[in-house]
């Protein structure tokens, strides 16, 4: 056993040797391998988060309550009662576990300056909802998540507080304690002026540019027009986006969609029920051409042209070492251990690419530039998983393989007689 | 020849190559015996089908027709496989261009068909020594090579065709790159080899002076043997 593994590291002794003969060569194919692996790494990256976002999962549901044949959604505040109750009447129907009513409300810091810095988009919800029920945030460490409930519970005490991504404070050149006033857009009229009591924690990376604000501050300031004009304010009928619950499994969904579109309560306007992944999967509708080409075109191309790069440079490198290979078949080396010398190389040079492009991706991507600046729906910024370490490794051994098949099939079946013939 | 038992016994032997439609015949009904020890020169001029008759024996290409026996192995009908394998122990080459492995050193040179026996490495490197030893090039192990002169590369290159003890040793014009000084050193060692390990050499040339070391010397042309000279030689 020893012995095998000697000789096995010193096989990897002739592989690496081999590999470090033409130096600029390997460089170049390292090169063009991690820039490919790279290019890889990212389009999967976004697919993975748009298939993670959009799968149906078997537990621990969320459902959304949108208005029905209608974009964008806005249901009345009175729905909410009812809804987040899941539409429940006999003692023996589904209750949502969790909810959390959703409002959007967006405007300019100085109205007569409109720019991106200016511009300001918060969500509205219940304040305490905040930790369970927007994505990621139940995954905050002790220290994050102790700070997140005492932005929630100021919140909740002061109605004008809000929380601010990191990002979004930076573009607006604001602190944490300065106090904002917002002429309101998506509600004209309603201006309101804010205190900026924290910023999400850098953990939450995907709310780097998201704000979120007390619900009851804007139905207040919707009730004080009502007061003032003495009439509604034109959007204050309706002034929720949708609501979510969080329901235990599948079984639970059904029974609640069914609570909630058998329902006489939501007629006007009427409700449509749907989990979360397919209501993301029904808005990415729009996208659904670049994603499959993303997933069908370029991936498969830029896998394709990852293979011709090492086929290229282990062709040449084959064709150059023929004497050398035909040698090593006289002291006795078999086709297999000569493929496997030039497969070795191949396999050497794309898992270490591999790895290094996405290791690299990883870390400069995520820890150092905040993610991948790709927005998409309300998605700004996609991250590289964990996973896509992985997918290094693979996709550099993977098309390494591939590409050095036929260079190495070709330095298997090279004949010893007619190398050393034409030489004597 | 001499009284001792044939090690290789080539019978009959035909080989021929097809250049397109044209059928090249380069060995024709061949019957040679190689006794155990002996130090065989195969000479001829260009195409008379030396190299052909050295690869033939060496197992590195089969016959058209007849047989090759070494030792007890019928070679001529042995797989590629078979062949590589067999030549891993038995078979010992030396070439006019040394054809090293410019990427590893002297040592790792030598090592490299124990690599395919089951050894360990502290046995790896007693051969390795054992065989550098003989050739007089321990103080130049670790040199690449490209450092080396060619006097040098040919006993690396020596060093790598005893160090598994083979049987045999096949010389394709091993002095046939080296200055008269070199040449000689060569097949001084190789003189020594065969005297010292009682080795069988086949050594092809084209050099009469380096067909003299040899105990036996056959011309081929056109593919026949033509004739054969055999000597007493005084050793030094």
């Amino acid at each position: 056993m020893l012995s095998l593994l000697g000789t096995l590291a010193k096989f990897a002794v002739i592989i690496v040797k081999n590999v470090r003969r033409n130096l600029l060569r390997t460089t170049f194919t390292s090169l063009g391998t991690m820039t490919l692996v790279l290019v890889v790494t990212l389009v999967w990256s976004v697919l993975s988060f748009i298939d993670d976002q959009t799968s149906e999962k078997a537990n621990d549901l969320k459902v959304l309550i949108t208005e029905k044949n209608k974009s964008p959604s806005r249901l009345p505040y009175a729905y909410v009662s009812s809804l987040k109750e899941g539409a429940a009447r006999a003692p023996d129907d589904v209750r949502p576990v969790d909810y959390m009513t959703w409002v959007f409300y967006g405007g300019m810091l100085d109205p007569t300056k409109p720019s991106r810095e200016n511009f300001i988009f918060l969500i509205g919800g219940e304040p305490e909802k905040i930790p369970t029920m927007m994505e990621e945030l139940d995954q905050l460490g002790p220290a994050d998540r102790a700070r997140l409930d005492r932005a929630v519970q100021r919140m909740k005490e002061q109605r004008n507080a809000c929380v601010i991504g990191p990002e979004q404070l930076k573009t607006m050149n604001k602190k944490v304690g300065e106090r904002i006033k917002v002429s309101g857009l998506i509600f004209k009229g309603i201006d309101l002026e804010f205190e900026i009591i924290d910023t999400f924690p850098d953990a939450a990376k995907r709310y780097a540019q998201t704000s979120v604000m007390n619900i009851e501050y804007l139905l207040a300031a919707l009730e004080e027009y009502k007061v003032t004009n003495k009439k509604p304010h034109p959007e204050g009928d309706a002034p929720v986006a949708f609501v979510v619950l969080r329901v235990k499994n599948r079984a639970e969904l059904e029974r609640l969609t069914a609570q909630i579109g058998d329902s006489p309560l939501y007629t006007a306007p009427a409700v449509r029920c749907e989990s979360q992944g397919s209501a993301i999967s029904s808005f990415l509708e729009a996208y659904k051409d670049i994603f499959w080409g993303m997933r069908w075109l370029l991936g498969p191309a830029v896998l394709f042209t990852l293979s011709l790069v090492i086929a290229n440079a282990i062709s040449i490198s084959v064709r150059e070492r023929r004497m050398e290979i035909a040698l090593l078949k006289v002291l006795g080396f078999r086709p297999g251990h000569v493929m496997g010398l030039v497969l070795g190389e191949a396999l050497l040079i794309g898992t270490l690419s591999g790895v290094f492009s996405a290791g690299g991706a990883y870390l400069l991507i995520n820890k150092l530039a905040g993610g991948i600046p790709f927005p998409i729906a309300w998605f700004q910024r996609f991250f590289i998983p964990d996973q896509a370490l992985w997918w290094g490794l693979a996709v550099g051994a993977g098309t390494a393989f591939v590409g050095c098949i036929f260079p190495a099939l070709s330095a298997r079946s090279v004949r010893v007689a007619d190398v050393f013939s034409k030489i004597a | 020849m001499s009284d001792a038992e044939p090690i290789v016994r080539v019978v009959g032997v035909h080989k021929y190559f097809t250049r397109g439609a044209e059928r090249v015949d380069v060995l024709q009904d061949l019957t040679v015996d190689v006794a155990d020890g002996e130090f065989l020169a195969l000479m001829g001029p260009s195409g008379s089908g030396k190299t052909t008759l050295l690869n033939l024996i060496a197992g590195l290409d089969t016959p058209s027709a007849g047989e090759v026996w070494v030792g007890s192995e019928l070679i001529s009908q042995m797989s590629e496989t078979g062949l590589a394998r067999w030549r891993t122990r038995s078979v010992g080459f030396i070439f006019q261009f040394y054809h090293l492995l410019p990427v590893l050193s002297a040592y790792e040179n030598i090592e490299l068909p124990l690599l395919l026996l089951p050894l360990s490495a502290a046995d790896r490197k007693k051969q390795v020594m054992t065989a550098l030893e003989l050739v007089g090039l321990t103080d130049r192990m670790s040199h690449r090579p490209g450092q080396l002169s060619g006097g040098q590369q040919q006993r690396v290159g020596i060093a790598r065709a005893i160090v598994t003890d083979p049987t045999l040793i096949v010389a394709d014009e091993p002095t046939g790159d080296l200055d008269a000084k070199s040449a000689d050193e060569i097949l001084k060692l190789l003189d020594e080899l065969q005297r010292g390990l009682q080795k069988t050499i086949i050594m092809v040339t084209h050099d009469p002076h380096a067909a003299e070391r040899a105990q036996r010397t056959l011309h081929l042309e056109k593919g026949n043997l033509v004739e054969q000279t055999a000597r007493k030689l005084e050793r030094a």
